[in-house]
This record gives C-alpha cells, structure tokens and sequence, in this order.
C-alpha cells in the first residue's frame, strides 16, 4: 500500500492547525482519495465541529484503542463525501490516555484503507504531539508570520528531526497582504529565510474561514473563498500536482499587476521564494 | 539589511523587518541553548586568554551571536587598549627577557 500519514502540527495554538487538517482532509477526498482524518487533541475535540460532525460522534479514539468498539464503528462518515471519515478525539479523557506505541498501531491499521490518513496535532511538545507523528509519514507544520508562532515552528522542526521523521513542509497561514506591503507584516520569503524548509502553501486571512467554520463546512467547498482555494492548491500539491504559488499575488491591485506587466514591479512571489532557496 | 545597519540609523526598519532580525537573533539562541549566563562565562574566558597577549578593553568588548548565510557564528569585537607585549630581545645573545609577559618557545636543533 502507498498510503500516506502525514500530520499537521504548529507546536503554537490558535494558528489553524484545525483548520488546515479539515481542510486539506476535504479537498483531498474531493480529489477522489479515500481519506481518514483524526483528531489527535484528546480532550479538547475540535475538528469534529469544523467538519460540522459533532452531533454523529458515539465512539472516540480512546475508545478504539482501550478496545471499547472496533475501528470501524468509530469512524464516521463526512455528509458530503462517501470517502471521507473522521475519527474523533475524547472529550472527557485526560491527554495522556493514549501512549506512542497504541498510536503508530491506530496509524498502520488506518494505513490498509485509506489513502491518506491525517492527523490534528494539538498544541504543544508533549505526549499529545508525540503521539501525533509517531506513525506520520510526512509532517506538515502550520505557522502565522509573526514572531512566537514562527520560533515554535522552528523548535518542532528540531523536535520533528529529533524524531527520525523527514523534513517537515511549511503551510504559512493569515497572511495579510496589505500588511506585509506596508511592511508591517513579515514577507513569506522572511519566514522561509528564518525557518529553512520547503514551502507547501500560503494562505490568506480570511473571514470565509469564520464563516466556513461556523457552518460546519470546510471553506475548501467555497469557490470564492481565498483561502479555501489555496488549501485547494496545497493539498493539490500534496498529490504531486504542480500549482504555482500565486496566493498572495491574486489580492495585488490593478496598479501593480499593471506594473508588474510592464515590469517595473516587484518580481513575483514565487520568483523571490526560487531565487532565495538556490 | 543586518539589525546593526538599522542601529547606524542608515533606515528605520519596517515592522516586518524588525520581526525577522529579533527572530534571528532569538532562533540562534534556541537551537543552541544559549542562554546570557553562558554568553557571559564565553565572554570571561575570550578575556583572559587574550589579555595574556594583549591589553584589552574588556568593557567595550562583545560577545555575540550571528544568523548570517546559513551559518550560525559567535561573533567577538575585542577592542585593544595598546600593545602589552614588547620585544626586547636581550642582545646579543637573542634569548628571550624573562620579563616578557608572553612566552616564546623557540624550538633548536631539530633541523
């Protein structure tokens, strides 16, 4: 089998690793891969209510693993896509009910039917963050460009490294265009300069991520949303599908596409991000 | 643009600019576990080890750390005060006075 587990994880709270997990989830299962989704925050359940599943869930990952159901029973089934599942975290468990070795077991037999199984890391470096890459293939780190969410994005890189796992990959999420060109915000070629790993997607600050979440629908489903179209890209890269990296450049006004047409602008985006890491 | 170049006061740095030069300078720090403390004892030792061969000015002196090509370096200015240590040979025999402060090994007949 060539399934994949790959967990997303920020060591940082409150960047979107939630977001970005439900997300990626449903635009892979839109692209017709059988994928699990777990949420791997034990005691604070979240991503159930991102995908708009809190009112289905019977059975949780302690669960599973204490033996209380079978695998099967706990996963449930997304409302919209037959091949997309999700299995839940505890809410009433204390974080340490599951151990490391009881997680790589969950991942490999997920492994025999999925295509991709991805998991919801929770904030930190402790038990619940380990648990969440012991069985990952791939990892893919969440960050916002500001200060601390980047320093912690740093350390997990060490931790992840430290781990014996490849080289994590870099979602930079909330980006504000209108801030980083007044220069108020750090650029995406500054983080990928400070942090030194591959760039997976830019996504944009979007109040469509608030509304998608309030209703229970990843925003991927929404067109018109920035930053569901650029988890679209993402995830699209993740099949091995070549999008250019254009997020940011989609928001440029009028003036400056014009300028950069007739090429007095600043280079494009993905321009500077080659330019730099060769 | 380094953060000392913003300090010369060449060009106030943007807020985002800002944000990457202490991210530097605090990653640095992280990845390896230094801490001011260990900086200081760093410091301490550079002093006396130099001090043996020069006069230096240990309050200007400093001791940091640098993010710069994808390389982290420790970073010294040691500003000298005068030369300590003065030549006089002892002629005409050219052994060394036993006054200088710094010893020279001079190594014979292995040649």
């Amino acid at each position: 089998m060539d399934s994949r587990v790959i967990t997303i994880t920020s060591g940082k709270g409150g960047v979107g690793k939630t977001t970005t997990t439900a997300n990626l989830g449903t635009a892979l299962a839109m692209e017709g891969k059988k994928v699990a989704l777990i949420d791997g925050d034990i005691g604070l359940r979240n991503l159930d209510a991102v995908l708009g599943l809190e009112n289905r869930i019977v059975y949780d990952l302690v669960d599973v693993v204490e033996g209380q159901c079978r695998l099967r029973q706990a996963l449930i089934k997304d409302k919209r896509l037959p091949e997309l599942y999700l299995l839940p975290a505890a809410q009433t468990r204390d974080k340490n009910a599951v151990n490391s070795i009881q997680m790589e077991q969950l991942c490999q037999q997920l492994r025999q039917e999925f295509d991709f199984v991805v998991i919801d890391s929770p904030a930190g470096i402790e038990q619940g963050f380990r648990n969440a890459i012991v069985g990952a293939d791939e990892i893919i780190i969440v960050a916002n460009p500001e200060m601390a969410s980047v320093r912690d994005a740093d350390r997990i890189i060490g931790l992840v490294e430290a781990a014996g796992k490849p080289e994590p990959r870099l979602i930079l999420n909330r980006l504000r265009a209108e801030m980083i060109r007044r220069g108020d915000m750090m650029d995406v070629a500054d983080v990928l300069e400070v942090l030194g790993i591959d760039l997976l997607g830019i996504v944009p600050e979007d109040e469509a991520i608030i509304v998608a979440t309030n209703k229970g629908e990843p925003a991927v489903y929404e067109k018109r949303s920035r930053a569901g179209r650029a988890f679209l890209n993402a995830a699209l890269r993740i099949i091995g599908q070549e999008v250019p990296l254009n997020e940011l450049e989609e928001s440029s006004t009028f003036l400056e596409r014009l300028r950069r047409l007739v090429g007095f602008g600043p280079a494009p985006l993905e321009k500077r991000i080659r330019s730099q890491s060769s | 643009m380094g953060v000392f170049e913003f300090m010369v006061g060449r060009k106030k740095p943007t807020p985002g600019e800002l944000a990457k030069e202490r991210l530097k300078v605090v990653l640095v720090h992280d990845r390896l576990k230094l801490n001011p403390e260990l900086l200081e004892a760093i410091k301490k030792e550079l002093v006396s080890v130099v001090s043996r061969r020069l006069e230096i000015d240990e309050d200007q002196m400093q001791v940091s750390l640098a993010h710069e090509g994808g390389t982290d370096s420790l970073r010294t200015n040691v500003p000298i005060k005068r030369q300590k240590v003065k030549f006089e040979w002892d002629p005409p025999s050219h052994t060394p006075s036993s006054e200088l402060r710094g010893k020279i090994h001079v190594e014979e007949g292995n040649e």
